[in-house]
C-alpha cells in the first residue's frame, strides 16, 4: 500500500485508551451529562449559563469525557455521570431490534469507543450497555463487510455514511485488501509507480507556488 | 502482505518445462536444477520457467489439474460442499494467472480455464464471507480453515483480524476483571 510507512497509533477500542492515539483523544472530547456532588470553587467559568464564581453542588452540566473521567471517583464525592441518551434503555431497545437501521455516525461518531469508556463510571446499567455495544457490532458486521468487499468503482459514500468511526476504519481495511487483489489481478502490481506521498507532496508544492 | 508477495511465494512452485537448449546441471541455493536437454521434460520453479519462456528457450507443460474436465469437477464439488473443498494446488490462482499471462500458447483451452478458475475463486470467496459472518455472529473464538489458500486468506486478512480484535475488546469489556480504572 502506498501509506505503508505511515503507521499512526490505532485507537484502543476497549476500556483502556491509547495515550497517543489521535482518535482516542478526539473521542475523549465528547461531552457527557454530569451532576456535581460537591462545590467546585472558582470554576464558575466552566458553566456558561450561570455567572457565579463557583460551581455549586448539584449543578447539572456537560463535561468532556476526559475531565469527567479524571474527576470521577467511585465514592461519588465529586461527580456523578449519566450515560448519554443513546446508551439508555430506549435506544438500547432500538439497537436490539435492528442495529442496521441506526445511523451510528450521527449518534457517535465514536459509538463503540464511547460505549466502552462509559463503563468507567460504574453505572448500574453497565452490563446492559456493554452487551448492547457488542451486539450492535456483531449485528452490523455483515453490512460493513459486504459494503467493503463490493465492487470498487461503485459510489460507496451512501454505504459509509451511517458507519461509526471504528467501522469506517474496518471498511477501509476491507477495501484496501480488495483493491490490492484487483490491482494484482489486473497486472498493475508489476508496474512501478511513484508513492502516493511523493505525488501529493509535489501537488502541494505547486499549489503553494500559485497561491 | 501484498498480493504480489503471495505471487512471489507461488513462483517457488515447480512446473515441468521442455527446453530447447542444453545446459549442465546448475547448483542453486534452493536446490539443483537440470541437466537441461532439448526436448526432454525437466522440473524447474515457476520463476525460471517464465523467464526461459520469455526468452523463447522452452515450452511449459501445464500442471495436471489445469485441465477443463478436472476444473469442472472441482467447481462442482466446491458448490456442493459446505466447507472449503480440497484444491489441487495451494497457489491455483497465482499459477493460473502467471501461466496464462505468459504462456497461454502452451495451454490448451486457456480461456475456458481462466473462466473456470475465476468461478472457483468466486465461489470460495463468497463462502469465506458467509462463514466469516456466521463466525462473528456466533461469537466464536477460533476456526479451522483447512483448504483455504494463501491468496484467499490474504484478501480478507486485515479486515477480518481487525474486526475480531475489536470484537474481542468489546467482549472483554463485560468481564469485571478488566476493570482497572479509578486508580489515579
Amino acid at each position: 500500500m502506498e501509506t505503508q510507512s505511515y503507521t499512526p497509533v490505532p485507537p484502543g477500542v476497549g476500556m483502556e485508551e491509547n495515550f497517543l492515539s489521535l482518535d482516542d483523544i478526539l473521542l475523549s472530547h465528547e461531552r457527557l451529562p454530569c451532576r456535581t456532588e460537591s462545590a467546585f470553587p472558582r470554576l464558575g467559568f466552566l458553566e456558561k449559563s450561570a455567572d457565579t464564581r463557583d460551581i455549586p453542588e448539584g449543578t447539572k452540566m456537560e463535561m468532556p469525557l476526559w475531565l469527567a473521567k479524571g474527576l470521577y471517583e467511585r465514592k461519588r464525592r465529586t461527580l456523578s455521570v449519566d450515560p448519554p441518551k443513546t446508551y439508555r434503555q430506549g435506544w438500547r431497545t432500538v439497537l436490539g431490534a435492528d442495529p442496521n437501521v441506526v445511523d451510528l455516525h450521527k449518534m457517535g461518531p465514536y459509538f463503540y469507543g464511547m460505549g466502552s469508556q462509559l463503563l468507567h463510571f460504574d453505572s448500574p446499567e453497565n452490563a446492559e450497555i456493554a452487551q448492547t455495544v457488542l451486539q450492535t457490532f456483531i449485528g452490523r458486521f455483515r453490512r460493513t463487510m459486504d459494503a467493503s468487499q463490493n465492487a470498487l468503482d461503485a459510489d460507496t459514500s451512501a454505504l459509509v455514511a451511517p458507519l461509526d468511526a471504528l467501522e469506517r476504519a474496518l471498511f477501509r481495511a476491507g477495501q484496501a485488501g480488495l483493491a490490492a487483489y484487483q490491482r494484482w489481478e489486473g497486472g498493475a502490481s508489476g508496474r512501478i509507480e511513484a508513492s502516493g506521498l511523493v505525488v501529493n507532496y509535489r501537488k502541494r508544492k505547486l499549489g503553494e507556488l500559485q497561491a | 502482505m501484498d498480493p504480489s508477495e503471495v505471487e512471489f511465494l507461488a513462483e517457488k512452485e515447480m512446473v515441468t518445462i521442455i527446453p530447447n537448449f542444453s545446459l549442465d546441471k546448475i547448483y542453486l541455493i534452493g536446490g539443483d536444477l537440470g541437466p537441461f536437454n532439448p526436448g526432454l521434460p525437466v522440473d524447474v520453479p515457476v520463476w525460471l520457467a517464465l523467464n526461459l519462456k520469455q526468452r523463447q528457450k522452452c515450452r511449459i507443460v501445464p500442471p495436471d489439474w489445469m485441465d477443463v474436465g478436472k476444473l469442472e469437477e472441482i467447481k462442482e464439488l466446491e458448490s456442493k460442499e459446505e466447507t472449503f473443498a480440497p484444491i489441487p494446488s495451494p497457489y491455483y490462482m497465482e499459477l493460473t494467472k502467471m501461466l496464462l499471462n505468459h504462456a497461454s500458447d502452451n495451454i490448451p483451452k486457456a480461456d475456458e480455464i481462466r473462466t473456470l478458475v475465476k468461478d472457483i475463486w468466486d465461489t470460495r470467496v463468497a463462502k469465506l464471507r458467509l462463514s466469516a459472518d456466521s463466525f462473528i455472529s456466533q461469537l466464536e473464538a477460533h476456526a479451522k480453515l483447512d483448504n483455504l489458500t494463501l491468496m484467499e486468506i490474504n484478501t480478507t486478512r486485515t479486515f477480518l483480524l481487525d474486526s475480531l480484535n475489536c470484537m474481542y475488546k468489546l467482549r472483554t469489556n463485560l468481564q469485571p476483571g478488566s476493570d482497572k480504572s479509578n486508580d489515579y
